[in-house]
């Protein structure tokens, strides 16, 4: 393909991409999905650590 | 030990708030200034020509109304006194001034003058909120003497032609002295090995100096005095000395529990208690009267609503000094259910008496009226002096 | 009373029911059209460089592992989507705007606090120019330290975290009647205290100032975090006090002497001199908000209310008491606001198809389920035209950099702390709480008054039934709305909307709007 049409179609093609994954992440809330499934691991390590819990 | 000879008369004064002695100082011309709350510089409303009578409410049993008017989640002590005054138990009285100590207190006045509980007939009646100082310090002081001018001084002299001068302050503080040093001569008695009063009848007799006009109560007080003198002391030994800490007890019947179990209520620091509420207050003659005894209010003053850590800490190094004074062997904290202001000290305080001066604690709420859940809290109390003895006799003691 | 547009109509998802899938998040989100979605997806992706810039810094990363309230954040985007459910067009860009900006204020507030933290960033010489302050106060006591941060130690760490996540204050709840303090008292202050406990906060700053703000749960609460914060960790700690009625004339000297001795106190532990430039710079700005503000509130009196609901609430917070005029990033956003609601209010938008009922919400907000207003609106028709929370201060105070002002600007000062928001409301005797709220009601032009009744604030329910006696006289819809502000296993999410869907039926016998959003599976969700 000459350079001429790859080019702007790279430059066309890249944001669109990008535009396509993270609208359907957007709309699709995978975002959100993703860390809701996170954060019980972050709940498990907080309740193994060590504190210094007094009044 | 052989009763009291006026205990009997004591305790019959305390089962209305109406008691037979308002009556009679009413009847001598004298106007009755009520009051909820400890935050309030008593002997200014025991001027010449009134006297000061602190609400509560004994034998109470439902606080349906009241808990309409504010919920069941409210302190139980402003719910009882609601119902009452919304019952007429209070119409006895010719103004009312509430100090702005804990909100629901506050509520509950303000919910009894909505509501036209009091001062039916009565054209010269007043309600009166005053602001009282949250820190002690010079500001607060400066505060404190604004608001009772403001809120006590100038409505009691406009309303009822009260002298307010600063020789009639000082004769008003001389009397209240007269009492507490009556009562703290009588609770001295308990720091005895052998004492030759009960807990539930100092307070009894304490709590009739809040309730009652004092000056009719001096005469009986100084009998007491003289037959505790000679009266002698049972031949027992109790299971634990305790210092019974907390918020607004009334219910004589609390410290009658206690001491069923076994053990000596020795010392009390609470709302109606008399330490710190019957220190005397000393006068010098270099500074006016009202600014002295504000003063004295503002500094002795141990409700948790102070809120300045000297305070916070202060509360903590009283009530050790108190345990250590009145040789107790533990300490009960005790708060009213609801009350979020004991809520947090007795929190705050179990744990600094528990682990920064060793005291053996017990942290409980308890009603209003204590006849509602005299078994929960008989359990608690026998349990917790069992630890208590427990430690002693794991530390050689018997 | 009831605003109709016959030609309304809302592109994109009719039916919001169809978001809700009883999961922890949403199903999808919203479909607004092409034009709002597009919006909705550029704010999304804002919102998302936000985080995208706080995490990739070490220390945040560590303060991730090592602050168990850190994990709420996770949910920023789900909390946003919350407030929008359901808008378009301009109210769409009203709430975008102020939630937004919010997003970003707690953000840089969370860079600042692990900056100087001693198990993070553990900055020094950072930590020395930081005042912590109380969660619920005005921070008009800073606003002549420019060179000083206020640092709301308390508002990533437990109001916005439970915002964010329901069950986020559930193990502090726990933490603290571990500890003895009964379940009772105000969870919120509780909370704040069992983070204290759990040894959760961050530890930095010179010295702090803790003020009796909203309630006696409030003041006593801190006791225990000054007692942790003196002892443990060497900062020492100043209680600022304002009155309780704080309408009296003869209580404004005692608050302003104390606000010279919170400065005083600030400039002994920090070494910092008050600035009277800076002051009055600030002064000029907290007037702006005021007139703001006040402006919104005159055209949430007509029949096209903009900017309502919980981010007029939030985004006042912010701006008004966390911010107290202290930032110049608040105005732009306070005058494209307002461009955002004249312009809706010219074009006469309406966010539902009918405004049944115009509400005042009144009482303290259940935390974990504030987007209600916004789904009220779409349910049931009803609009919230205000809340207590918004009711604060009206005055001007003093501007100029003169010698009287001087003077004056501590008595103004005190009078914005006597105000801050709730505690203007919740102290201040009877009349500043009843019989405002009729007033309100009047000005307001409202039919109906939302009463969430927050079961442990007993300034609230110790007016109980007088609220509803007056409200009976007046011939005002009084709707209990009860819950437990930020403890949701007390009372979930669908028992608090209940009780007003059965209210509806009921009392007014009225069909939702959208039957679909009546009952809502989110008791699992963040």
């Amino acid at each position: 393909m000459p350079k001429y049409i790859k080019i702007p179609l790279l430059i066309l093609g890249i944001p669109a991409a990008v535009f396509a994954v993270t609208f359907a992440i957007y709309f699709l809330n995978l975002d959100m999905k993703l860390l809701s499934k996170i954060e019980p691991f972050f709940l498990r390590h907080y309740d193994k650590m060590p504190r210094e819990s007094y009044v | 030990m052989r009763d009291l000879k006026h205990l009997q008369t004591f305790e019959d004064l305390l089962q209305v708030a109406n008691n037979p002695l308002i009556g009679q100082a009413q009847s001598e011309g004298k106007i009755c200034v009520a009051y909820p709350c400890e935050n309030i510089p008593e002997p200014l409303l025991n001027l010449k020509g009134a006297f000061s009578v602190r609400l509560f409410a004994p034998n109470t049993g439902s606080t349906d109304i009241a808990t309409y008017y504010m919920t069941n989640l409210l302190c139980e002590t402003s719910r009882a006194l609601l119902e009452r005054a919304i019952e007429g138990g209070f119409n006895f009285a010719d103004c009312m001034i509430t100090p702005d100590g804990c909100t629901m207190v506050n509520r509950c006045a303000e919910n009894m003058q909505l509501l036209q509980t009091m001062g039916k007939g009565k054209e010269r009646f007043f309600w009166q909120y005053m602001e009282i100082p949250l820190k002690c310090d010079d500001n607060g002081l400066n505060l404190y003497v604004v608001q009772c001018k403001n809120h006590i001084l100038t409505p009691l002299q406009e309303a009822y032609g009260l002298d307010i001068s600063d020789a009639a302050i000082r004769q008003a503080v001389e009397e209240h002295n007269k009492v507490c040093r009556l009562i703290r001569a009588i609770g001295d008695f308990r720091k005895e090995e052998r004492p030759r009063i009960t807990g539930y009848e100092f307070h009894v007799l304490t709590l009739a100096t809040y309730v009652c006009p004092k000056y009719l109560l001096i005469d009986k007080l100084e009998e007491t005095l003289e037959e505790l003198k000679t009266r002698e002391p049972d031949n027992r030994k109790y299971r634990a000395r305790l210092l019974v800490v907390g918020s607004e007890l009334d219910d004589s019947g609390m410290i009658k529990l206690v001491e069923e179990t076994g053990a000596y209520v020795c010392a009390d620091r609470f709302c109606f208690g008399s330490l710190p509420g019957r220190d005397p207050i000393e006068l010098n003659d270099s500074e006016d009267a009202l600014t002295q005894v504000c003063r004295h209010y503002m500094v002795n003053c141990q409700c948790p609503r102070m809120m300045n850590m000297a305070k916070v800490y202060g509360r903590k190094a009283y009530v050790a000094d108190l345990a250590k004074e009145y040789k107790a062997d533990g300490i009960i904290y005790e708060q009213v259910k609801f009350c979020d202001p004991w809520a947090y000290e007795r929190t705050l305080g179990s744990v600094m008496l528990r682990e920064d001066y060793g005291y053996p604690v017990l942290s409980v709420d308890r009603p209003y009226n204590i006849g509602s859940s005299v078994g929960q809290m008989r359990t608690r109390v026998q349990a917790f002096i069992e630890s208590v003895e427990i430690k002693k006799l794991q530390r050689g003691e018997r | 009373m009831i605003v109709k547009q016959e030609d309304w109509s809302r592109p994109g998802d009719q039916r919001l029911g169809v978001l809700f899938d009883g999961g922890k998040v949403r199903r999808r989100r919203e479909w607004r059209g092409v034009k709002d979605t597009l919006y909705d997806y550029g704010r999304w992706v804002y919102i998302m460089s936000i985080l995208a810039r706080f995490i990739v810094k070490p220390r945040n990363i560590k303060a991730m592992f090592r602050y168990r309230w850190m994990a709420n954040y996770l949910a920023v985007p789900h909390m946003v989507d919350k407030f929008t459910m359901g808008l378009r067009d301009e109210p769409l860009r009203i709430v975008h705007t102020a939630m937004d900006f919010v997003v970003y204020d707690v953000a840089q507030t969370m860079e600042n606090i692990f900056r100087g933290d001693r198990r993070t960033g553990n900055d020094k010489k950072f930590s020395d120019k930081c005042v912590l302050t109380d969660e619920n106060a005005m921070t008009a006591f800073m606003m002549g330290f420019p060179t000083l941060k206020a640092i709301l130690r308390e508002v990533p760490t437990m109001f916005v975290a439970n915002l964010l996540n329901q069950y986020s204050t559930t193990h502090y709840l726990d933490v603290a009647q571990a500890a003895g303090i009964p379940g009772d008292v105000c969870p919120m202050p509780e909370a704040e205290a069992g983070i204290s406990i759990d040894d959760d906060f961050a530890v930095l700053g010179a010295c702090a100032v803790q003020v009796n703000t909203t309630c006696d749960g409030s003041l006593m609460g801190n006791g225990i975090i000054a007692k942790r914060l003196e002892r443990e960790y060497g900062i020492p700690t100043f209680q600022l006090v304002a009155p309780m009625r704080h309408r009296e004339e003869d209580v404004q000297d005692y608050a302003a002497q104390d606000i010279r001795n919170a400065i005083a106190f600030i400039e002994e532990h920090t070494g910092e001199k008050w600035d009277w430039t800076a002051y009055f710079e600030c002064a000029k700005r907290v007037n702006d908000i005021t007139r703001n503000r006040l402006a919104w509130l005159e055209m949430n009196s007509t029949n096209y209310p903009q900017f309502v609901g919980a981010p007029f609430s939030l985004y006042n917070d912010t701006n008004y008491m966390g911010n107290c005029g202290r930032s110049p990033k608040f105005p732009p956003i306070d005058r494209k606001i307002m461009k955002y609601a004249q312009h809706g209010y010219e074009a006469k938008r309406m966010m539902a198809p009918e405004y049944r009922h115009r509400a005042i919400i009144w009482g303290v907000q259940p935390q974990y389920v504030i987007d209600m207003l916004n789904w009220m609106i779409h349910c049931w028709g009803i609009v919230p035209l205000t809340d207590m929370l918004s009711m604060v201060n009206t005055r001007q105070i003093a501007e100029e950099d003169t010698p009287e002002n001087r003077e004056q600007a501590y008595y103004d000062m005190a009078w914005l702390n006597e105000n801050m928001i709730m505690r203007n409301r919740t102290h201040g005797g009877y009349e500043v709480l009843v019989d405002e709220l009729w007033q309100f009601c009047e000005q307001m032009n409202a039919d109906m008054v939302i009463m969430w009744e927050h079961m442990s604030c007993k300034a609230l329910t110790g007016m109980h039934g007088q609220f509803e006696e007056q409200a009976r006289e007046r011939g005002i819809h009084l709707v209990w709305v009860c819950h437990d502000l930020c403890d949701p296993r007390v009372y979930t999410r669908q028992a608090i909307r209940d009780q007003l869907n059965t209210y509806m039926r009921t009392v007014m016998r009225e069909e939702p709007l959208d039957p679909s959003i009546e009952v809502l599976p989110d008791e699992k969700a963040w």
